[in-house]
């Protein structure tokens, strides 16, 4: 018991500002990533050949633009655009500079999931929209995204996941988040305590995330 | 109402160019419902598709209530569309919204206001009968089920012509009945012009006035349904004939039986149904008319019977017989053995 509050007095403040911070990456990398990835799947589903928009110059830089970008492991992306990151938002560390990198980490990751959501949706009925004299448009919204839904969220649960690994990585630039914490203090200063606590919040969080995608994404399919 | 001009379509594949469609002219007239029957890989579903410019078609040109869709700007091409609903064998219905909103969004993206939505919903889940089922989503529905959702979609345009690509193949005879009854029933109450594809003789045979029998893209034989059923000139037909009625002795049976008289089918339509033809030749003629195989075929625009018989009796007798028959308006086939 005594062991317990000691724990909690000296380290609540700081795995409670890690939380924040993991949070923060999280929330703020996801939101510009989704902003990206989604059109970027919508872009190459509707280029590919015999789709409404098709275009193969567009569909297949797109494509090597995706595979490039998922090639690189994250470590090596977050020092390997350095310069670009400096250029886009005026600083290279902290969680204003693991922003960019995170982004651009996981928005090629989000365009192809949503691509494969997409190419799920029976293309008869696309068909049926377009035989009906409707805009592609509203195709777009109102039939692929939509019986899209259930994929998306699973995807954006997946990636979510992925993100809040990648996060980990983050305390490379002093951006902080549960990660780092459980890697210098529990890793390098040999503090066992901090790195089960941290571990365990990570489990909680990715458990807690992956459900409620699971149940949102039940509650949208309709079968 | 649809005219196809010298309609062709190409498709690029890696084995060179497919012509799926060659030089394929329809013409259907208001209130009219024409079929186009073909084994799968005829073309016919490339050729449907070609009305609404689904598929481009690569010469050839579309007419629409007189206008040529072939050279419209999308746009135009668009309203154009709205006045041609389509059905499909896969319904492809929204799968995650109510029965209700699968026919109300289509209205809400083309520009009407809620009240029109409600009004044409409502009214044409009516006619479909699926007025109950409103708040059901499309999983909870049975297949015939589905395509009665697809109509009244289709319907809820209030289209001048109807597409349908294959509409009963995935359903059950009965199924495909109801379903063709509702077809029936739209031409005939509503007066839309239907052009339908299928495979199925039985569903020509049911609600066509005129029938193309397509086969590698071009259409092999086509007349009105009647002509067709009692005068079919192409194998093809014969054979999709033959599908609804066992109208084919095997030649093994027929030779034997022409060692004592000739082997003759008949067909019977409208006028000549009536009258007791046989019992007069037997007595006019002095043959012996044996029955082998009948049938009657009830078509959308009348009746249509088949006789194989068997005809004994002297060589002359037998042919003043069948040429008394024919000038009674019967069809005369000789069925011919092995030789």
């Amino acid at each position: 018991m005594n062991r317990l509050e000691t724990f909690t007095d000296q380290w609540l403040p700081i795995i409670g500002k890690s939380v924040i911070e993991t949070f923060q990456m999280v929330g703020i990398s996801l939101f510009f990533s989704v902003l990206i990835g989604i059109p970027l799947g919508i872009l190459i589903v509707l280029t590919r050949p015999g789709q409404a928009l098709q275009n193969k110059i567009l569909y297949q830089l797109s494509n090597l633009v995706i595979n490039i970008l998922r090639s690189i492991p994250f470590i090596i992306l977050l020092f390997f655009i350095l310069p670009f990151t400096k250029y886009i938002v005026g600083t290279t560390i902290g969680v204003k500079g693991v922003i960019v990198p995170l982004v651009i980490y996981t928005a090629p990751y989000i365009a192809r999931l949503m691509e494969s959501a997409l190419l799920e949706v029976e293309n008869g009925v696309v068909e049926a929209y377009t035989a009906m004299g409707i805009k592609t448009r509203s195709i777009i919204w109102h039939v692929l995204l939509r019986e899209a839904r259930p994929s998306i969220i699973l995807g954006l649960t997946i990636s979510t996941v992925s993100l809040i690994g990648a996060t980990a990585m983050a305390g490379m630039v002093g951006a902080g988040g549960l990660g780092d914490l459980a890697y210098r203090f529990g890793h390098l200063r040999y503090e066992v305590d901090v790195m089960y606590a941290t571990v365990f919040i990570l489990i909680v969080l990715v458990q807690s995330i992956q459900s409620i995608g699971n149940r949102l994404a039940a509650r949208l399919k309709k079968d | 109402m649809i005219v196809l001009e010298n309609i062709s379509k190409e498709f690029h594949s890696k084995s060179g160019i497919v012509k799926a469609v060659s030089d394929v002219n329809v013409h259907v007239k208001k209130g009219e419902i024409h079929g186009v029957i073909g084994y799968s890989g005829a073309g016919k579903s490339t050729l449907i598709r070609c009305v609404n410019l689904l598929e481009r078609p690569t010469e050839g040109k579309v007419y629409i209530n007189g206008v040529e869709t072939t050279s419209l700007p999308l746009p135009k091409l668009r309203k154009a569309r709205n006045k041609i609903g389509m059905i499909f064998q896969g319904f492809n219905l929204l799968k995650t919204a109510t029965v209700y909103d699968n026919i109300a969004i289509p209205l809400k993206l083309l520009g009407y206001d809620k009240e029109e939505v409600k009004i044409r919903v409502e009214k044409y889940l009516e006619i479909v009968g699926l007025t109950d089922k409103h708040k059901n989503y499309p999983n909870q529905l049975s297949g015939g089920q589905k395509q009665r959702v697809a109509i009244a979609r289709a319907l809820a345009q209030e289209p001048e012509i109807l597409l349908s690509d294959e509409a009963t193949s995935a359903l059950d005879p009965e199924t495909t009945d109801s379903i063709l009854d509702l077809l029936l029933k739209i031409n005939k109450e509503l007066g839309i012009t239907i052009l339908l594809i299928t495979h199925e003789m039985n569903v020509i045979q049911k609600i066509c006035d005129h029938v193309y029998v397509m086969e590698n893209g071009h259409v092999v034989e086509q007349n009105n349904a009647i002509q067709l059923f009692t005068k079919p000139t192409h194998p093809t037909t014969k054979k999709f004939l033959n599908t609804i009625s066992q109208r084919n002795l095997s030649s093994a049976l027929i030779s034997q039986l022409h060692v004592t008289g000739s082997v003759t089918r008949l067909t019977f339509v409208g006028e000549s149904a009536g009258q007791p033809l046989l019992a007069e030749i037997s007595q006019k003629f002095n043959v012996q008319p044996n029955i082998l195989a009948a049938n009657i075929i009830e078509l959308k625009n009348g009746i249509v019977g088949n006789i194989v018989i068997h005809l004994t009796g002297e060589k002359d007798q037998v042919n003043a017989a069948l040429r008394f028959l024919e000038e009674h308006g019967v069809g005369i086939e000789n069925l011919e053995g092995q030789s």
